[in-house]
């Protein structure tokens, strides 16, 4: 009997989730243990592996449209079973949920951008949620004025009319405007939902301020430079400035607590442990592993880290542990050009830090113009916990460490 | 009867429940010669609580017949009556001593039709004053619908108005299933507009005795009643309830209620059976079931008897059952604070 | 005398031609045909619960409803199949209730202890103990009141007989002076407990002075006794005097239900009864009178073998009911 290869749940969840890619096709020999399509949820995407070897057959083809957990999407013929089935095989078949890669992670998976909580801790009515829902708000940013801080109708309705102007998610379909091509109409991917989803609501409810600051990169360029080496005499990778401004910030963020911390409805969570995030491009789609412990991390585990997780990104065997929860996360596009630029908060946390490329610019030292290498740093903070004055001094310390490592010792 | 008579003054006729009662049993009795009326002292006596009044002597003692002190004989005895061709009315002379009819109602009545395959049917009435107030202690003052409506087969109606009292009971009789019509004793004497003729009141459908936008107020029985008199106030009080009367709780009218709490999103049910395990619950439960879960902007509320046999001290009384400022607190604590 | 001469009849049997006879004699196979049919049916697993099997008893199922006219009810007991087949059911529309068929009398949703053939004038076997008996009121005063003449026989059990139903029914019955016959078939045990530690008084029939009306205490293996008295308690009702009290003192071979492990009873009471065979006896009986010869009872004995084979037949072919149809007929429309 064939062995029927299903949607499998993969997050406590989950009800829906879109194939996003089949990595075979009909009639496809697959082993056991083989990844054999992409599962997107509203978390992630994770590989979905063959619960049995055998010839892949009567695959649905539908990419990118949500299907109900548990519904089957192909099935396995295992050798010698008769390969040509006019139709699908009776209901009757052996039903066994596809292992997927997550099947051995010891904890939930934390995700890479959390969707709006539906229970755990918030105090909601079913009207609240539902209105809440259909308008894309996360009710964590509501405050309740029931019971115990519970969020009812009216405070969800006072939110909406206090934030600005933007159309409710469905809504939000414009007509092309007349005359302009019709050109490609491509559907988000799973993450890019997400991740449109969550920068939306990131600027709609964390009122959002930025501080930059040039900084002077001599310093940090010699490190950087002395680091390659002992690097390279000791095996480790060799280390990059995102790497290095990643450990200097870990650093830091130890006497700056309220940078590194989140919202948590009406209240401040301020992180024990320094978990960096660093933004990365995948396949034109945007993702955040991170450096868990980042401040318990030196330069060589740091260096490896970042390596193993950028390697785990390109083979895509990173985890959605690994790819969400940090406490604070760094965005440099300065390999790409670019001067400055300011980068959305990735909630809940409570700032970002965008790094600009590195450039040699005169500057007056000693009443002196030099050439020296310059970058600016903008940090965007949510305006909620996180105080102009608060961000000024990591800044200040910021620049400080960077232009004088030596001081971290 | 000079029906005519009355026809022409019914637009302005104020009957008492009671005679309401008996109005609709003695159109039916005329009506039909299969109906027959039965019970305890329902003859010279005219009824325990004087619903059957003069009926023995309009209709004779052959047809509003004098019973033994035995519940369960003439509980079966309607059983009897009714599957073989006759329409009876049986009056539980107190709605509790339907504890010694038990056997007869559930095991009989309600399942001769399934356990038969469709092959007989049961067109009885059981009329069961009830409720307390009158200060007969806790043998005497039950409210035990909730009991049967959990038993299918059998149909259980609770009207709280003269109006329904009759159109009720001759709905019941047409009926071809087994209904227990549950009356409240504190509605007997209230009065209200009852047209002369004899009129239907459907089976299974829900009153809005009063529209609202700010909450729904479900009340069974003189709950019902009590839940309008609250809604006058909360109306002052700048609290606008809905109030529905149940009328019916089996059939049940889910989606009068589902319909309101979907424009209200909060729920009060209030009931005088006690509390735990009745009415309220299958409500509540019947909308969190349902897609108007989504809906609420409060926790349902039930306000209920209490977890007691109803006392005879009259203050203890009035406290073991839901009364008009329960319903008005509870009522403004579910809009204004979203608790009760 | 001559060497032919035969003792006289007694007058019970002398009353009953020998239609009538055959008639009560087919039915009695039957009877016991079909409920050893529904046990072997049981043993093989085809019935899915349990049954209350009257083996033993066929003379008073038979007896008592001989002289009733067709247009009179019955209600019946919960050991009731004796009852349907002495009314006339159909063994094969009664097979495909016990075997929970859509065709059965109850569209299998009875099944042994619920069957009934309303229009037949049963009104139905009951699975309560005295369930019947405050119907049977109710029925009394239904014929009453429509003055159709008919009558009400009520079965019930030497257990009912101490249940409140019981005595609310007979004083009911008596004050309206209903046309009800009750008929208690007295076996012996309310399941396991003896008649004789359940009630103080030696009869139930005793009992029928307290509510006024007649009662009779009878053999209930002898058809032809039985028949006797029920005529004239079946008059007694018809003519408006009032209801009866019928006991018949019979003996179920089998258990009370298929659980039963017969533990309250000796295999030699069990023997002494199985001497009393009802059908036996009448068929010696009637041997005795030269009224029919042994080929001519046979016959009567293999033709209801044959009608109840066939019934089993029919039945294990019939379709089930569908799931989708499960509420139904909970109530008219």
């Amino acid at each position: 009997m064939p062995v029927e290869v299903i949607l499998p749940k993969v997050d406590m969840d989950m009800e829906t989730g879109t194939i996003e890619a089949w990595h075979v096709k009909e009639g496809d020999l697959v082993r056991q243990g083989d990844t054999i399509f992409e599962i997107g949820t509203n978390k992630a995407v994770m590989e979905v592996e063959a619960p049995a070897s055998g010839a892949i057959r009567n695959i649905k083809t539908e990419t990118g449209v949500p299907i109900s957990v548990g519904t089957p999407v192909a099935w396995i013929y295992l050798d010698g079973e008769a390969a040509t089935t006019p139709s699908e095989p009776a209901a009757a078949a052996a039903t066994v949920a596809a292992a997927t890669t997550l099947s051995k992670a010891e904890t939930p998976a934390a995700p890479v951008i959390t969707v709006a909580p539906t229970s755990s801790g918030l105090r909601a009515t079913p009207l609240a949620r539902r209105i809440a829902r259909q308008n894309a708000l996360d009710l964590k940013t509501v405050t309740g004025s029931g019971p115990r801080g519970r969020i009812g109708e009216s405070d969800v309705k006072r939110h909406l009319e206090q934030r600005p102007r933007c159309a409710p998610a469905q809504e939000a379909r414009p007509a092309p405007a007349a005359g302009a091509s019709e050109g490609r109409l491509q559907p988000f991917s799973a993450i890019r939902r997400i991740v449109a989803n969550r920068l939306s609501e990131s600027m709609r409810t964390a009122p959002h301020f930025y501080l930059t600051s040039e900084i002077e990169m001599s310093a940090a360029r010699d490190l950087l430079g002395r680091l390659a080496k002992r690097h390279e005499r000791i095996g480790a990778p060799k280390p990059s400035l995102t790497v290095l401004i990643a450990r200097v910030a870990a650093r830091i963020l130890r006497d700056h607590p309220v940078i590194n911390a989140s919202v948590e409805g009406e209240a401040t969570r301020f992180h024990e442990r320094i978990d960096i995030g660093i933004a990365m491009e995948r396949d034109g789609d945007l993702v955040v592993p991170v450096l868990r412990d980042a401040g318990s991390m030196d330069m060589p585990a740091m260096t490896r880290e970042f390596a193993r997780l950028r390697e785990g990104m390109a083979k895509r065997t990173l985890t959605p542990a690994e790819l969400g929860g940090g406490t604070f996360t760094i965005s440099n596009l300065g390999m790409y050009g670019v001067d400055s630029f300011t980068a959305i908060i990735n909630p809940p946390q409570g700032a970002i830090l965008a790094v600009g490329r590195t450039v040699d610019k005169p500057v007056g030292r000693e009443g002196q113009i030099v050439l020296r290498p310059m970058a600016n740093f903008t940090l965007s903070s949510d305006h909620r916990i996180v105080d102009g004055v608060a961000a000024a001094r990591f800044m200040a310390d910021l620049r400080e460490a960077l232009e004088n490592p030596e001081l971290l010792l | 009867m000079p029906s005519d008579t009355l026809e022409a003054v019914s637009e302005i006729r104020e009957l008492s429940y009671a005679e309401a009662v008996r109005e609709a049993l003695g159109q039916a009795m005329e009506a039909d010669e299969r109906v027959f009326l039965f019970g305890e002292d329902v003859g010279v006596y005219g009824g325990a609580f004087g619903v059957s009044g003069d009926l023995v002597h309009r209709f004779g003692k052959d047809r509003v017949i004098d019973t033994p002190i035995s519940e369960l004989g003439i509980a079966g005895a309607a059983v009897g009556a009714a599957i073989t061709g006759m329409r009876p009315v049986l009056e539980i002379q107190f709605s509790d001593f339907v504890t010694l009819a038990m056997e007869q109602l559930v095991n009989q009545a309600a399942k001769i039709r399934f356990m038969f395959g469709g092959k007989a049917s049961v067109p009885m009435v059981v009329r069961l004053p009830g409720g307390s107030g009158t200060g007969a202690a806790a043998q005497h003052s039950q409210s035990l619908e909730a009991w049967f409506a959990h038993v299918p087969g059998l149909k259980v109606l609770q009207p709280s108005t003269p109006h329904d009292a009759k159109g009720m009971l001759l709905a019941a009789i047409d009926d071809p299933n087994p209904v227990l019509i549950f009356e409240h004793k504190l509605l007997y004497k209230t009065k209200g507009h009852v047209p002369a003729e004899a009129y239907r009141v459907p089976i299974g459908k829900a009153a809005i005795r009063r529209e609202g936008t700010d909450l729904t107020i479900v009340g069974s029985s003189i709950m019902a009643r009590k839940a309008e008199a609250a809604a006058e106030r909360l109306a002052a009080d700048g609290i606008s309830a809905e109030v529905i009367d149940l009328r019916s709780i089996r059939p049940i009218d889910f989606t009068t209620i589902a319909e309101s709490v979907r424009k209200t999103h909060r729920l009060l049910v209030v009931y005088e059976g006690v509390k735990t395990m009745g009415i309220g619950a299958e409500i509540s439960a019947m909308i969190a079931e349902s897609e108007v879960f989504d809906f609420l902007d409060a926790p349902i509320i039930r306000l209920g008897g209490a977890d007691a046999p109803i006392p005879y001290n009259p203050v203890l009384e009035k406290a073991a059952v839901p009364q008009e400022d329960d319903i008005v607190t509870a009522a403004t604590n579910l809009v204004r604070r979203g608790e009760a | 005398m001559s060497a032919h001469q035969k003792p006289n009849q007694r007058p019970e049997l002398a009353a009953l031609d020998d239609a009538t006879v055959a008639q009560a004699l087919t039915r009695m196979h039957l009877i016991r045909k079909f409920e050893e049919a529904a046990e072997a049916s049981y043993m093989r697993g085809l019935i899915h619960g349990t049954m209350h099997l009257s083996i033993g008893q066929e003379a008073s199922a038979v007896g008592t409803t001989l002289p009733l006219e067709a247009h009179d009810y019955i209600l019946s007991t919960h050991r009731g199949h004796g009852h349907c087949i002495a009314r006339g059911a159909e063994p094969k529309l009664m097979f495909a209730e016990f075997f929970g068929k859509e065709t059965g009398y109850c569209k299998g949703r009875g099944g042994s202890m619920h069957i009934a053939d309303v229009e037949g004038g049963n009104l139905g076997a009951n699975g309560i103990v005295g369930g019947g008996l405050p119907i049977a009121v109710g029925v009394g005063m239904s014929i009453k009141a429509q003055k159709n003449g008919r009558v009400c026989m009520v079965f019930f059990g030497d257990g009912a007989s101490n249940e409140g139903a019981f005595h609310e029914a007979l004083n009911m019955a008596s004050i309206w002076k209903l046309p009800v016959v009750f008929v208690c078939e007295n076996n012996k045990y309310g399941m396991s407990m003896d008649i004789g530690r359940a009630m103080a008084v030696a009869n139930v029939a005793d009992r029928a002075s307290a509510y006024g009306m007649p009662g009779h205490c009878l053999d209930g293996n002898d058809l032809a006794g039985v028949a006797a008295v029920a005529k004239v308690a079946i008059a007694r009702a018809r003519s408006g005097e009032g209801p009866s009290l019928i006991e018949c003192k019979t003996y179920r071979w089998r258990g009370h239900s298929k659980s039963d492990r017969n533990l309250y009873r000796t295999k030699e009471e069990i023997e002494e009864w199985r001497n009393q065979d009802p059908i036996r006896r009448l068929e010696d009986e009637l041997k005795a009178h030269d009224r029919f010869d042994a080929a001519a009872l046979m016959k009567l004995e293999e033709g209801a073998q044959r009608d109840i084979d066939a019934a089993v037949e029919f039945a294990r072919t019939c379709p089930d009911p569908d799931p989708k149809d499960l509420t139904r007929d909970v109530y008219a429309l």
